[in-house]
Parts: C-alpha cells; structure tokens; sequence
C-alpha cells in the first residue's frame, strides 16, 4: 500500500495494473525533475557559452577548465556532491531541488558547448556584414546571430533533454521518489522486483520515443534560414 | 591481469551454475573451505571495520557458531539492508548476518533461525529535541514532521501502523546517512534503540530521544527479534546452522558478545524465550 | 584521517572503476560493430533484431537496465554477481549507442567507393571490411571517443550495486570520516584525471588509424 493504493500480487498482470497510479506519481516526479533541470542546463549553459567567448583570458580559460571537468565527472557524484556539501555550508536544498540542479549543472557542460558551436557556425560575412551596417553587440546577436542559431542547436539540445530524462532516476539515490524509486520501493516490500522494474522501463521506453520524435518534427517545422526573434 | 582473468573464470563458472539452483549443503561448504555472508553497515548489528573484517552482534555470533561447525572462514559482504533479502534469494551469499526482524512477511521469503537477540525502538532527533518529540505517534500528530527510515527496515510499518503518513516519510539508502539527514532535511530517524544511541554517541548536532516508548501496535508495544537468514530451499546448512546456534546461546561467550554491544540481560533473557515458529507465525 | 589517508582506498576503487571502464568499453566495441553492420544488413531477420537490440538499451535509462539485471533476473533463475552484471550492462548499452555511430559511419561512405567495388567483382564481405571499414573507422573515432567517456561516467552508478568502485569507496570514507567536501572533490579528480588518460589513448589510436596503411586517402594525394 502506497500513497493510496494497494497492489494485488496474485498475478503479474493484475500486479503490473495495480502498480499503475504508483508509477504515475513517480512519472509526475521524473518529468517534473526532468524540466527544472533543462531549464536550469539551457540558461546555465548560454551563460557559460558567452563566457567563453570573453575576451579576458583569465575567465575563458577558468570557464573552459570548470565546463570540461563537469562534462568529464559523472552525475553521481556530482550529485553526491551537491547533496551532503551544501549544507555543510548553510544551504539546505530540498533533494528534488538537488538532483534538478545536479542535472542542470552537468547539462549545462554539454549544452555550453551545443550554443558555442551554433555560434562558431554562423558564417563570419554575417558578422562582418553586421559590423559594415553599424549594428550594435546587442542588435547583432538579437537579430542576425541567435536567430540563425536557433535551428541549427534545436537537434542536439533536443538529443540532451531525451538524455536527461533518462538520466532522472539517478535522482532516486538521493531520496527522491521517482518512478525508480518508487519501484525499488514496491520490490523491497512485495520482495517482488521484475514487475516494477519492468515496468519502469516499459514506461519510458515510449517516453523517449515519442520526445525524440516531438523533437524530429520541431527540427523539421523550423525554417532553415533562421527564426526572427521580432 | 589477474584480476580480470580471475573474474573470467568466475564468469564461466557462474555461467556454468545458471539454472541449476541446487540446495547449498553443510559439506560443500566446508570443502570449499569458506562460506559468503552479508550484513548491512549498522552499527552494532553488522558492520565492516575500516580494515574489512565485518564485526557486531550478527558476525560475531555467526562466526563463532560457525566455528563450531568447523567453517572456520568466513567472506563478508556489506550490501545496503533494503537488498538483504533479494541477495541472499539471488544466491550471492550464503546467509545474512544482520539481525533482521523475524517477521511473518520475511519469513515467506527466507528460512531465520531462532532469535539471537531481541530490541526495541528509538527515535534520533536534533539536539535538544526541539520537537520534544517522545514516541513513534508524536510525528503522527503533527503531520508537518519528516521522519527517515532505511530502505527495507520494517520501522517504516510500525510508522504508518501508528498513523504516520507516506509524505512524512523520506527513504534513506544506508542507516550511516541518517545524523546527516536528521541534522538538514528531516526531523527524526526512526531505527532501532541500539542503532540509534550508537548513531548519536558522541555527536554534537543529534541526540537519542529519551525517554522514549516504544510504539503500540496491535494492542501491544513493539519488540524486535532479530535473527540470521538463509534460503528456503538450503534446509539442511540451515538445520545445522540453528542447532549449533542454539547451543552457543547457552555458553557464556554469547553473554559476552552481546553485552559487549549494549544488549541489557533482559534483552538477552528475551530473545531466548521466544521461538521463530512463534514469531513467523505472527505471535 | 587527513586527506592524504583517503587516498589509498579511493585508488583501490578507481583500479576497479578502469578495469570495468576498460572491459565495458572493448566488449561494447565489438557489440557495436556486430549489431552496427547487422543494422547496414539487406536480411531483414538480423536487421531487425539488432534494431530491438539497439532501441531497447538506447531507449530506457541505464539505473534501471542495472537494477533490472541484478534484482529482477535473478528472480527468473539467472543471477551473476556483481561485476559481471556491471560489466554485461555496461557493455550491452556502451554497443547499443555505438551501433549508432558505427552504421553511421559505414553509411557515410560515399557511394562511388560501394559502385567501384562492385565493378570490380568483390564480394560484399570483402567490400566491408577491406573498403569500407577503414574509411568508416577514422569517421567513428571521435564519436567513439565521445562514447567511452560516457561509460566512464556510467561505471559509477555500479557502485549502487555493491560493486567496490572508486564512487563505492568514495561513499565509505564520508560514512566513516563524515568529511563529504574533500572525499568527493578528490573522487571528482579521480574520475577527471581517468578520462584525460582515456582521452589521450583515444587520441592516439586515432593517430594510429591515420597513418595506417589501410587508410585510402593517401593513395589519392
């Protein structure tokens, strides 16, 4: 019995349904955690792409350095990490906020390079054309780089948020109740371990699916020469 | 080198005892001269000191009543407690050694032996108490309060038997991660009396509840047996096992190791009187 | 214990961590070219059972594959322990994500090169493997790079099967030091300076392949 709802293990098929709402919660969780940590990964990651580019030395390199160590460690200990060393220092995160930010901070190495990369692949005459008109940093990125950009980094920031989903039941180790969690739950009480966990993976395999093909068709519904950002 | 030609040869041989889920008898055990156990890393039930010798009231009960069978080496695993149960069934030890509760659940899935040692609840807190919290039911009453447990323990039922809800509950993965829990995320930890008064030893940020009550369940306050389990089907190492260990409980060195971990007489007298029919059985 | 002490058993955890890295990543290679050239295959049968093979380990999350070969199977009879589990998973998800990249590869061979091979009588083994495979394979590297950092990663959630690895000593020494900030730093620099190393040893056999005698474009210049 959990949250609610009592599990019939009579037979694995009538186990499997009553498992059901259960697993929902958690699914609620894993997109939940899943969409924070996006958010967090494409704003982090853009901030950490223009850093890049700085012109002082001192911060592009640092900036290089910080990026390439998180793309390089795994999320586990990262994750690790964040959860017992910030209250050390005072801050007391709840373990969902945890795990999102752990998840936006290792995205957001991959993504930093996703932006940098669009950026690289705008042709050079589009910024020299830029300055010959006299835009302003601002005029040029709003309207001639980012907008030529956005088709060209949909695909792969696409590919890394179907990575992080699943990625999320990593947050279950960290005492967030994703549907894994949730699982290993019903198994540790019902001693029953092949239908939750089946389960969990008959549920997201549709799951990926159908975000990488959502993904597919906003790839094909924007227009290859660029998006007007007004 | 070695160890990956060491671990190939390990894989056939696993390969090669796929499928053939024979019994574990006494007599290969000693022929292969060792036997695998586990324990969960809870002090003072079962732990692993830091130079990897497995100690506490399960180990060095069972080594030495091993020792009376003439297994005289024993191979410890520390696996997380919630996965005591599933390993021993998946054959990757021979028993566990974790003076786990003998319940009439647990008992569907392992053969216990008779009780080693009987304890009762605890509750670990902040220090100072500051929810002036005194037994299970006081978290019950205030359903802000967050209360912890260890993955597989059964405080978790004694909990909601007493009114505690789902969303009150957090899980955690080892009893070692609870002072760190209790200090930054939830109000209390609910384990056994021994657990937690090891946990709190010496800490400064988290202390035993005291006094506390034990939690009434079914008309009755709580009182765990704890006791070592082995695989249904392995009947006859089992047999063995529980004759040589009840024969033990009556010498003196039992007192000893016991006592030396904190177990009261009473506690002692009370594991005694008590027989795993009995306990399997719901009584 | 100061630091340095920690040191000891996180080397004892990394030792394990490359060696199941380094099974992992040869055996995933060999799953990868398997069921990468099955998937350029004109038998549908092989085709489609690597294509099951490939969207069942890409599709759900690997906690779960892990979970499920060491909870769930035994329940059915077949248990093996631990570092096999580790491994055999680690493994089967490291091929299943470089069939990809191989059928990609071997996709990306211009068809000019296919055309003049049959025109010149060999068979479609010998087209594979003495045409196509070596201009595919400088393709692959990078990618496959990119892959065997993945799995480096990925060993450290077999530590959340009792397998001692450097993230399972990791989390032994802050259960017994409590000193979480220093254990992980050091247990991030661990898992940092294994992948540089893994880096260069990519970079190198890279290097290798480019000079190689089967590589064609030197013949062209």
């Amino acid at each position: 019995m959990m949250y609610g709802y009592a599990w019939d293990t009579s037979t694995p098929l009538t186990f499997a349904l009553s498992i059901l709402p259960i697993l929902g919660i958690g699914l609620l969780v894993t997109l939940q955690a899943a969409a924070v940590g996006y958010a967090i990964a494409l704003v982090l990651g853009l901030v950490l792409a223009l850093l890049r580019r700085s012109k002082i030395k001192i911060i592009s390199w640092t900036v290089a350095g910080f990026t390439e160590f998180v793309r390089d460690t795994p999320l586990l200990v990262q994750l690790f990490f964040l959860y017992y060393v910030l209250p050390d220092f005072g801050i007391i995160l709840p373990a969902f906020m945890t795990g999102a930010l752990a998840l936006g901070l290792q995205y957001s190495a991959y993504t930093s390079e996703v932006y940098r990369a669009g950026i690289d692949a705008v042709p050079r005459g589009q910024w020299e054309a830029a300055t010959a008109l006299n835009l302003t940093r601002r005029q040029t990125y709003r309207d001639i780089v980012v907008p030529q950009m956005i088709p060209r980094i949909v695909p792969a920031l696409g590919n890394y948020l179907v990575s992080m989903l699943k990625e999320t039941p990593v947050l279950s180790v960290v005492t967030v109740l994703d549907m894994l969690g949730l699982a290993n739950m019903i198994g540790e009480r019902t001693f029953e371990y092949l239908v939750p966990l089946s389960m969990v993976g008959l549920i997201f395999l549709p799951m990926t699916l159908i975000c990488s093909a959502l993904i597919f068709l906003v790839e094909r519904a924007l227009p290859k020469s660029g998006i007007p950002l007004r | 080198m070695k160890t990956m030609i060491s671990y190939g040869v390990a894989v056939l041989a696993l390969a090669a005892g796929i499928g053939g889920a024979q019994a574990l008898t006494l007599d290969e055990v000693k022929s292969a001269g060792y036997i695998q156990a586990a324990t969960a890393n809870e002090v003072p039930y079962g732990y692993m000191k830091e130079d990897g010798t497995a100690a506490g009231i399960g180990p060095d009960v069972a080594i030495a009543v091993l020792k009376r069978m003439g297994v005289n080496e024993v191979n410890w695993t520390v696996t997380p407690f919630g996965t005591l149960i599933p390993g021993l069934k998946a054959r990757r030890f021979a028993f566990a050694a974790a003076e786990q509760n003998i319940s009439p659940e647990r008992c569907k899935q392992v053969a216990f032996t008779e009780p080693n040692s009987s304890y009762g609840e605890g509750l670990l807190v902040k220090k100072g108490n500051p929810k002036k919290l005194t037994t299970y039911a006081d978290i019950a009453k205030d359903p802000s309060l967050k209360v912890a447990v260890v993955s597989g323990a059964n405080n978790i039922d004694f909990l909601r038997a007493v009114g505690v809800k789902d969303d009150q509950i957090v899980i955690i993965q080892a009893n070692a991660d609870a002072p760190a829990t209790v200090q930054s995320r939830v109000d209390a930890y609910a384990a056994t009396e021994l657990t937690v008064s090891k946990l709190a030893e010496g800490s400064e940020a988290v202390e035993q509840v005291r006094p506390f009550t034990d939690p009434i369940v079914d008309g009755k306050p709580v009182r765990n047996y704890g006791g070592f389990a082995f695989r249904l089907e392995d009947k006859e190492l089992h047999d063995a096992f529980n004759k040589a260990l009840v024969e033990f409980r009556k010498t003196e060195d039992y007192q000893k190791i016991l006592t030396s971990y904190g177990l009261s007489a009473e506690s002692i007298k009370a594991a005694a009187a008590k027989n795993v029919a009995d306990l399997c059985a719901g009584k | 214990m100061t630091w340095t002490q920690y040191l000891a058993p996180l080397l004892k955890g990394a030792q394990v961590t490359v060696m199941i890295s380094l099974a992992s990543i040869t055996i995933g290679a060999l799953l990868a070219f398997a069921a990468g050239i099955a998937r350029t295959s004109s038998n549908r049968i092989i085709s489609g059972i690597a294509f099951v093979y490939i969207v069942l380990f890409r599709g759900t999350p690997l906690l779960v594959q892990l979970f499920w070969f060491y909870y769930a199977l035994p329940l059915i009879g077949v248990s093996f322990d631990p570092i096999t589990t580790g491994i055999m998973t680690l493994s089967l998800l490291t091929g299943a994500f470089g069939a990809e990249v191989v059928r990609g590869a071997l996709l990306a061979v211009p068809p000019t090169q296919l055309e003049a091979a049959r025109a010149l009588n060999f068979s479609k083994t010998y087209t594979l493997w003495h045409i196509s495979m070596p201009q595919a394979i400088i393709e692959m590297m990078p990618s496959f790079g990119n892959l065997a950092i993945q799995n480096l990663k990925d060993t450290a959630l077999v530590s959340l099967i009792s397998i001692a690895d450097l993230t399972f000593q990791a989390q032994s020494m802050r259960n017994i030091t409590l000193d979480s900030a220093t254990v992980y730093t050091l247990t991030l620099l661990g898992y940092f300076i294994i992948a540089l190393c893994l880096m260069l040893i990519v970079r190198f056999i890279e290097m290798k392949l480019r000079r190689g005698p089967a590589f064609p474009r030197s013949a062209h210049s």
